[in-house]
């Protein structure tokens, strides 16, 4: 077999590639700079012109950055909610006509054992499961006496619901496994039953249940804007207990019944398959009876976010008809200046240079006008969302998609604008431009 | 001596049908490498479209034409490019400077479209202003230029790319005599180290500087003095 002969890389090879790489390099950097010349040769013209391209890159980036930072502040408050890999598992009444079959009589419905049953149908994808229970309840405190909501939790519902502890301690295993009568407060709570007092160690009633106050949650404040009240400040009136003392002591509840179950996925591949399955594991424990219903919160969100897409579509379509504009009094622009520098191409040809290179020419002048309108559009778009998103009082935030299709928006349009007057250019006949009047 | 130039029946008609205008008709012409010709004759006489298909500025209708002994008539258009950019160097009676960029970069720009290399270019082009006595106005605008300077500039840029011919259409139609007779010694200067250079003119006078004349009336040669002595 014969060995395969490699191309030498020698001296003389290497010298022309680098001389053909200079000469190219060279005459883009001629054309760049003679466009340039001729951009700074009519300011005003040049300014109108990029004008259009400005105002419509300006429009696309700040209705997208005001569009991406709602979105960003919708995702920051389902992260504080809790998290976007939770699934939430809610009783819903079934349907029926008539009085309630016997299966329905014998359904208790969603409760605390659905959680550890659901738990088991992924270890290894289920990374938390949490319950509540809620009830009503006759709060009195040395301070105040109302009626006020109680949750009854287990075992991961703190770091699942998004609460934090400020003080004390949170519910040991045997506490919530006997229903005893502990409780954690919100700061909204803990002020309203203890104002100006330390909360913890003292005794609530609840109805007659007398309950240690062992701990107090950090309190927990988003808002959408600057003068939007604090969206999770019904977060911060909980009266937080072992759910067992609810279902047990409050409400006498043999089957633990619970308002609401969460199981928390990592794994976003999982969550599908394992919705399916808790679906059909609690219509089996249900006597066959739909009487739940899931909520994938990530699903959910992104369905949400693709709704949304539609403002989106909005602000593109006024950037286009902005950069559309743009682009038809680009064009007559350019073919006027075209008229008046008819000699000058036809002089061009006649010292040799050819069609594509005046083609090119003024293909490069129309793109670096469109590149310095992108450029102060994306400028333009960012102050006017970062004000906008100061006046609204929300963090600014852009994905770098946003400036992508701006950018490609523009320069599209800038080259599709351009190619009429570098075409005619390039057509025109040298004799022809030479004697042009 | 080779050829430079041979034109056989070239014919150049604008228009079609009844408006039809024959601009030159069937123009025979030989010029040898190294002539000194001048092209002479009346307004509308043919001088300039001839000069202009024998630059590769235009085609003809009729005829072919080989310069240096190549056909050029049915070339391509970026062929025809490359024949203007190396072969053939040309002067106008308007200058055709770029009033936007320096006396350097307009004897640079043949230079540019030849894909020469920008320290090569510089190089040359401050090497043909000296020549053409203009080195200490490298940087000056061509508005800053006398009409002599401006000819003398554009002479600069027609010899870039060390053409073989000189193509000039009323060099001196914007000078002043004495100008004008400066701006003709320097063409017979370049003739005299061989290049083959192709005037036209309607001046008697400035066709007298070169050793053929050749007549154009109608779009006809009607006088040809022939190839006079050498250089």
């Amino acid at each position: 077999m014969k060995a395969g002969r490699a191309f030498p890389a020698t001296p003389a090879v290497c010298s022309l590639t680098a001389s053909i790489a200079g000469a190219w390099t060279s005459l883009w950097a001629e054309r760049l700079r003679e466009a340039w010349a001729e951009l700074r040769e009519q300011p005003g013209r040049t300014a109108l012109q990029a004008l259009g391209v400005t105002l419509g890159v300006a429009s696309i980036l700040g209705g997208f950055a005001l569009s991406d930072s709602l979105r960003r502040q919708s995702e920051r408050y389902q992260l504080r909610m809790g998290g976007m890999d939770l699934l939430h598992v809610y009783p819903q009444p079934v349907a029926r006509s008539g009085p309630p079959s016997a299966l329905q009589t014998a359904n208790p419905g969603l409760r605390a054992g659905d959680a550890a049953a659901g738990a088991a149908l992924d270890p290894q994808g289920v990374a938390g499961v949490s319950l509540s229970r809620m009830d009503g309840v006759q709060v009195r405190s040395p301070f105040a006496l109302r009626r006020s909501q109680v949750t009854g939790i287990g075992a991961d519902f703190i770091p699942m619901a998004g609460y934090a502890l400020a003080r004390g301690r949170g519910f040991a295993a045997a506490e919530l496994e006997a229903g005893a009568p502990v409780a954690i407060l919100g700061s909204g709570a803990a002020q309203r039953f203890f104002p100006g007092a330390d909360p913890l160690g003292q005794v609530l009633d609840l109805g007659g249940r007398p309950v240690t106050v062992v701990g107090t949650f950090q309190a927990r404040v988003f808002r959408f804007g600057k003068d939007q009240p604090n969206a999770l400040g019904w977060q911060n009136r909980i009266i937080a207990l072992p759910a067992a003392f609810v279902q047990r002591r409050l409400q006498a509840d043999p089957h633990q019944r619970v308002d609401e179950l969460s199981f928390r996925l990592p794994e976003p591949s999982r969550m599908v398959a394992f919705a399916r399955d808790l679906a059909t594991l609690l219509q089996a424990r249900h006597r066959s009876q739909i009487d739940f219903r899931l909520d994938d919160v990530g699903a959910r969100f992104r369905r949400q976010q693709r709704q949304g897409r539609v403002y989106d579509l909005v602000f593109l379509l006024s950037g286009v008809l902005a950069m559309l504009g743009a682009g038809i009094v680009n064009v007559n622009i350019h073919l006027a200046s075209l008229r008046e520098r008819v000699r000058e191409v036809g002089l061009k040809l006649a010292l040799g240079a050819s069609a594509p290179e005046v083609f090119l020419g003024f293909m490069t002048e129309a793109m670096l006008l469109t590149l310095l309108g992108i450029l102060a559009g994306l400028a333009g778009g960012l102050g006017f969302a970062w004000i906008l998103t100061r006046c609204l009082g929300m963090p600014l935030f852009l994905r770098p998609g946003s400036f992508l299709w701006a950018g490609v928006m523009a320069f599209g349009f800038g080259f599709g604008f351009a190619l009429v007057p570098a075409w005619k250019a390039c057509r025109l006949s040298p004799m022809e431009a030479l004697r042009y009047e | 001596m080779p050829l430079a130039i041979e034109a056989r029946g070239i014919a150049k008609v604008y228009g079609t049908g009844g408006v039809a205008v024959r601009a030159l008709d069937g123009v025979d012409l030989r010029v040898e490498a190294g002539e000194f010709l001048a092209l002479i004759g009346p307004s509308g006489s043919g001088k300039s479209t001839l000069m202009a298909i024998l630059g590769c500025l235009d085609r003809p209708s009729e005829g072919s034409y080989r310069l240096d002994g190549e056909a050029v008539e049915a070339l391509p258009g970026r062929a025809l490019a490359r024949i203007r950019n190396t072969r053939i160097g040309f002067v106008f009676q308007a200058y055709n400077l770029l009033p936007r960029a320096s006396v350097l970069r307009n004897v640079e720009l043949p230079m540019l479209y030849r894909g020469t290399p920008r320290p090569e270019r510089r190089r040359r082009a401050l090497e043909l202003l000296e020549q053409v006595g203009l080195a200490d106005q490298a940087d000056k605008l061509p508005g800053q230029l006398s009409g002599g300077q401006k000819q003398r500039v554009a002479i600069g840029r027609a010899l870039a790319n060390r053409p073989s011919i000189l193509l000039a259409d009323e060099p001196t139609g914007a000078l002043d005599s004495h100008t004008g007779g400066e701006i003709l010694a320097l063409f017979q200067a370049l003739n005299q180290e061989g290049h083959t250079v192709l005037l036209v003119t309607h001046d008697p006078g400035v066709a007298a500087r070169a050793r053929r004349q050749v007549e154009l009336r109608d779009g006809r040669i009607a006088r040809d003095t022939g190839p006079g002595p050498g250089p």
